[in-house]
């Protein structure tokens, strides 16, 4: 049955409509859990506030769950879902660059759109940066454009690297989320809390 | 109960379960066409019309006949029990959920096989299990069922037990033409346990 | 302390864990339909991209930037999943805070630091979020989110690539946020 799209069971204009219907409700989400407060995201590294911990592996070990499932029930298509290509050196690297980003600004792109919906300046501010950011990448490809598609591996998931199932991996990443909750509710407890 | 601990309640059970089923009960949804290239050449669509002749006698609530020809054929004469699917037809919505199940034996049936086999081939490759080809046809079914020939007298046993089943069967059915001997009533017994354990085992395939 | 103002205000914004499966269906649902996850920096690729190319027709041949975005998009960038996934969040966003009564215009910032300091931060975090979600090939929702839902090895080296260079430079960054 799914994935719809690929399948052709649904047009493209369907899928368009659906994905602002998705986006909506992956606004409202964001903003309920409180990600568009920018000191409640920073909270995480200074073990005041740990919402994106848990809303973040919450949300992708609900959603690995629910494609496994799906899949074995036949209702879904793995082999058609979306798997990131890793290019081992602009993974890092993109990662190290977006993290000092983070840290510095206190949003990422999707929380700043929502940031910036309910009146945020700040977030605004931080979207505007993203324009520059990028359009400093587009003019600046060239010198990016080597390391860019450097050490392309294919589009491996972890549970094949490591060789074991993905079911199994799935229970080692479950165990090992709810352990990191346990260690965040610690810290909450221990470090001072003020609500944003 | 704390939310952590409910979560965790939740999760990690379903976690082991998805970690101990193994990988490759995750099936594809379509066939590739490699994979359905191997199964026509192997014939695993084909079933045997004494197999589908005995389902009738037996009154097989599992059975359930597909005439794949035009509805003006499936007027003049159909099969006991058949419903009419015309090939021309065959992706009308009407039709997915009869050809798309896992409750019924779906015998798909033309006059000859040419059209119940194309008619497998499309369901197959849309990865809809359960259905298979009648062998032979209407055709085979008329001339060898319903008016089965007796065999030479110097045939082997086995033909003359199929022999007898297929009168028996064509008398059950209202075939054309025989005339039922004393005898036959034990000999069909005879060969009923080798018939019925065949018919059990085809919808287990194809998976 | 502020107990009493602390619980009141918690419950206005969901339990993370409920937000979490909630987030988890989301993307989900966004698998299910398109075949691919969530993202958030894609679209603002595709802003670009339309952007550069109204104002110089000619981009795609002499920027290898608009040359591989031809190549890998047909038609207008706009008509992009993404853009339409975008559109929907800002709604959601606005939608969530009106209902809960957090719509309001300011800079939010630690009463350590004043709001010019914070906004020159955050154009900073920014610029440097845009290009890096560009050499990483996603951001948190794209790559990182939606990679680790379907296990995509890039995916997880760029969430610890994230998390792990804004852990180690928090300290550094600590009197604009405690």
């Amino acid at each position: 049955m799914g994935p719809l799209a690929p399948y052709e069971i649904i047009s493209e204009n369907t899928n368009f409509l659906l994905a602002f219907f998705i986006g909506i409700a992956f606004g409202w989400v964001l903003e309920s859990s409180g990600f568009s407060s920018s000191r409640k995201l920073a909270g995480i590294f200074y073990g005041y506030d740990t919402v994106v911990l848990k809303v973040f592996f919450t949300g992708a070990i609900t959603c690995m769950l629910g494609l496994l499932f799906m899949s074995l029930f036949g209702w879904v298509d793995l082999d058609l879902i979306y798997v990131n290509p890793t290019y081992l050196t602009s993974a890092i690297l993109g990662g190290v660059i977006m993290g000092a980003g983070f840290i510095m600004g206190g949003f990422c792109p999707g929380t700043s759109f929502c940031g910036a919906a309910i009146g945020k300046i700040d977030a605004m501010v931080f979207i505007g940066g993203l324009f520059i950011g990028v359009y400093g990448f587009a003019f600046t490809y060239g010198w990016w454009e080597k390391l860019f598609f450097a050490k392309y591996l294919g589009e491996p998931k972890v549970s094949e690297s490591l060789g074991m199932s993905d079911g199994l991996f799935g229970l080692f990443l479950i165990v090992a989320a709810i352990g990191m909750f346990a260690v965040a509710e610690w810290a909450e407890k221990k470090f001072p809390r003020e609500e944003y | 109960m704390k939310p952590l601990k409910l979560l965790a309640l939740f999760v990690i059970p379903l976690g082991i379960i998805i970690a101990a089923v193994p990988p490759d009960r995750v099936k594809h949804f379509r066939l590739t066409a490699d994979e359905l290239l191997q199964e026509a050449g192997a014939g695993v669509q084909f079933i045997s019309p004494d197999v589908v002749a005995d389902m009738l006698v037996q009154k097989d609530p599992s059975l359930r006949l597909i005439d794949v020809r035009t509805p003006e054929e499936f007027e003049a004469y159909s099969m006991p029990g058949a419903i009419n699917v015309p090939l021309s037809n065959l992706l009308a919505d009407e039709y997915t959920d009869i050809l798309n199940q896992d409750a019924y034996m779906n015998v798909l049936y033309s006059n000859g096989s040419v059209y119940a086999n194309q008619a497998w081939m499309i369901a197959r490759q849309l990865g809809y299990e359960n259905n298979y080809v009648l062998e032979g046809g209407l055709n085979y079914w008329f001339g060898n069922i319903l008016s089965a020939q007796a065999p030479a007298q110097t045939s082997p046993n086995e033909e003359f037990a199929l022999y007898d089943f297929r009168k028996s069967a064509a008398a059950a059915l209202g075939g054309g033409g025989v005339v039922a001997t004393e005898g036959s009533a034990t000999t069909v017994k005879a060969a009923k346990p080798a018939v019925t354990s065949k018919a059990k085992k085809k919808p287990a395939g194809g998976c | 302390m502020s107990n009493t103002t602390t619980k009141e205000k918690s419950r206005r914004y969901l339990n993370p864990y409920l937000g979490g499966v909630l987030l988890g269906l989301v993307l989900l649902a966004a698998n299910f339909v398109s075949g691919r996850g969530l993202g958030a920096s894609g679209a603002v690729k595709s802003v670009v991209a339309t952007t550069i190319e109204a104002v110089d027709k000619d981009a795609v041949n002499t920027m290898p930037f608009m040359a591989e975005y031809a190549e890998s998009h047909s038609g207008s960038p706009m008509r992009s999943w993404l853009v339409f996934e975008m559109l929907g969040v800002i709604v959601g966003g606005f939608l969530s805070g009106a209902v809960a009564g957090r719509l309001k215009l300011k800079v939010e910032h630690s009463p350590k630091i004043t709001s010019r300091r914070r906004l020159i931060f955050a154009l900073a975090g920014g610029i440097l979020f845009g290009l890096g979600s560009q050499v990483g090939r996603g951001c948190t929702s794209g790559s990182a989110l939606s990679g680790m839902a379907v296990l995509s090895l890039g995916g997880f080296i760029t969430m610890m690539a994230i998390f792990g260079t804004a852990f180690a430079l928090a300290y550094f960054f600590r009197r604009n946020w405690i």
